[in-house]
């Protein structure tokens, strides 16, 4: 368990490497400078702002720069407004687009979970057929018309929330609705198909004929190992939950990370795409390793499967 | 005296796995429903009442009617026109877009199982890393550097949507080349080629198939979210995402430019899904969970 962690920490580090190395060579074979605007400034401006930047360094020399400033935590400055570090827009976004995944996921995971268990208990019944239909329709329905879909009933036509924004809690509704259900549906589906698995195994039958009461073999003999597939999801779930809050934070104008990426995206702002990257995909891994390594912890076979 | 015949010609597993697709009616209407949006999409050119840029400005925003099915956008386009030419760009890039990725995911998943060992285990240790790679956002990337073009969009997807395939034919692969009749093939003398093209991707082209279906749905939905985000089809040329884009910020005074692309793109997806998923209960019926 503590070897296996270890040895899936150190492969991680390496993916990082590969991400600040990819992204740097993207935007070093970008066609045009970062300071395009600037052409008609005098050569010697332009050179003095190349040098401000270390653009006259050979490339191996700025690569070896950015990549120990990155290490220190220091993604840059932006190429378009000086003065803006990435990591003061990372300091305002992100903790918005977290509280947003954050609701969405936990949404996700309890309505998913809830509904999965209560339709493999009731195999072939109307409380599996009208949860699980419910959920094809939420695997479906793409965010980008379900937000605005819901804005259009609950906010325009009834007048009961507000449009967009991110204050209080009315404001975060919609939002986190919109980014998690396609979670909660595909959850409910691993969660039935993991507890159909387990429901037929011997140590359940086992647990009846001991005379177990069926509630406790519900919660504690078959949801943990039902669990672990939804577990080993939650890995892809979150880089999923990255993508689906660009677009969520766009139906609601919410002033998270994915605005701001977006926007340097449009701005062919280099140094904030950069570092924007990175750090989201620091994020992702380390998210992945928290999910393999906790799959593990609650199924110690898997271990052996991933060693075969 | 029908019954006996069927049991005496007997069935192949394919004509058994068309018999369960049949039967599956979700399914049905999903290829059903497939097909005469391809079919649209193909014929969009000779069937289409409007040109898709044409405007008219005095007419503005109105709302269906008989002569503009659809309604018109604030341009005074006929958002059927534009909903019929949506289509197009919307399925050529799902469709291009997962073959890319279907040719790139059996290549290196087959060559991976079958030369098995060191190569193995290196190939598939670069798919486990791009597979934990945030990739919208080297797509993304890729779009601020080379500019925004279709191509780019098809390879870009086709170069993220392939390493689940690749996976899956590998393991399918690694459990073929163990068993006798590829042994046979071996001592038969056959070529690799062969053996790789008759007999390894020829058994594994149930799960490829089950798995293309599921991909496409997949694709169209990510290129929406990236014209969306305004950096996928550019203008004039449309897709449903960039149309749904447009439509929801007039949704308020004109909802039906939002409408009728989200009902059309969302049923399309529906179907995909619901023809991908009978594929898989009638092609693998084991897999299937219920």
């Amino acid at each position: 368990m503590l070897k296996y962690s270890i040895k899936r920490l150190l492969e991680s580090l390496p993916v990082l490497l590969i991400v600040v190395i990819i992204s740097f060579t993207l935007m070093k074979v970008a066609p045009g400078g970062p300071f395009d605007s600037e052409k008609t400034a005098p050569i010697e401006v332009q050179k003095e702002i190349a040098k401000m930047y270390k653009l006259d360094q050979p490339v191996y020399i700025q690569f070896k720069d950015y990549l120990f400033n990155v290490l220190k935590g220091d993604l840059g400055v932006s190429y378009k407004y000086p003065g803006r570090t990435v990591n003061e827009l990372i300091a305002k976004g992100l903790p918005i687009t977290f509280e947003l995944g954050f609701y969405a996921l936990s949404y996700a995971i309890l309505i998913g979970v809830l509904f999965g268990v209560i339709a493999a208990i009731r195999k072939n019944t109307m409380l599996d057929y009208i949860p699980m239909s419910t959920a094809m329709i939420g695997v479906c329905v793409p965010s980008l018309l379900m937000g605005p879909s819901l804005v259009l009933v609950f906010s325009l036509w009834m007048g009961w929330l507000p449009v967009s924004g991110w204050d209080t809690w009315q404001h975060k509704l919609l939002p986190s609705l919109t980014l998690g259900s396609a979670y909660a549906a595909y959850i409910a589906r691993i969660t039935r198909g993991g507890m159909l698995d387990v429901l037929v195994q011997d140590y359940i039958r086992t647990a009846r004929a001991k005379g177990v009461a069926e509630k406790w073999i519900i919660i504690r003999h078959s949801l943990k190992g039902a669990l672990t597939t939804v577990v080993a999801y939650l890995g892809p779930a979150v880089a999923g939950l990255l993508t689906g809050s660009f677009v969520v934070e766009k139906i609601f104008q919410i002033p998270g990370m994915g605005r701001y990426y977006i926007q340097a995206a449009f701005n062919r702002d280099y140094t904030m795409i950069m570092g924007m990257t990175i750090m989201f995909s620091f994020l992702l891994i380390t998210f992945n390793y928290i999910a393999d390594v906790l799959a593990i912890a609650m199924n110690p076979k898997l271990s052996f499967e991933n060693k075969k | 005296m029908s019954q006996t015949e069927f049991i005496e010609k007997g069935n192949s597993l394919w004509q058994d796995a068309f018999y369960r697709l049949k039967k599956n009616k979700l399914a049905m209407f999903g290829f059903v429903f497939v097909s005469i949006v391809i079919l649209l999409a193909i014929i969009t050119p000779l069937i289409a009442p409007y040109s898709y840029q044409e405007q008219n400005l005095i007419l503005g925003a109105v709302p269906p009617n008989g002569d503009h099915w659809f309604g018109t956008d604030t341009l005074g386009r006929d958002l059927l026109t534009r909903v019929l030419y949506g289509g197009r760009i919307s399925l050529m890039v799902g469709f291009v877009a997962t073959f890319v990725s279907l040719v790139i995911g059996v290549l290196w998943g087959t060559i991976a199982g079958f030369l098995g060992g060191k190569v193995d285990s290196v190939m598939m240790r670069i798919v486990d890393i791009m597979f934990s790679l945030p990739f919208i956002l080297f797509v993304i990337m890729l779009m601020v550097v080379f500019g925004r073009n279709i191509f780019l969009i098809f390879i870009a997807i086709g170069a993220v949507e392939w390493l689940p395939m690749a996976r899956i034919v590998r393991s399918q692969v690694v459990n073929l080349r163990k068993q006798e009749f590829v042994e046979a093939c071996f001592s038969l003398g056959f070529s690799k080629r062969r053996i790789i093209l008759k007999h390894l991707i020829l058994n594994v082209l149930g799960q490829i198939i089950i798995y293309t279906s599921l991909t496409i749905p997949s694709v169209m939905l990510f290129e929406s979210f990236l014209s969306y985000l305004g950096l996928g089809i550019q203008p004039p040329m449309s897709s449903w995402g960039s149309l749904i884009s447009s439509g929801v910020e007039t949704m308020e005074e004109f909802p039906w430019l939002f409408l009728f692309p989200g009902v059309v793109f969302t049923l399309t997806l529906f179907s995909l899904n619901f023809l991908g998923d009978g594929l898989r209960d009638a092609l693998d019926p084991r897999a299937s969970k219920d």
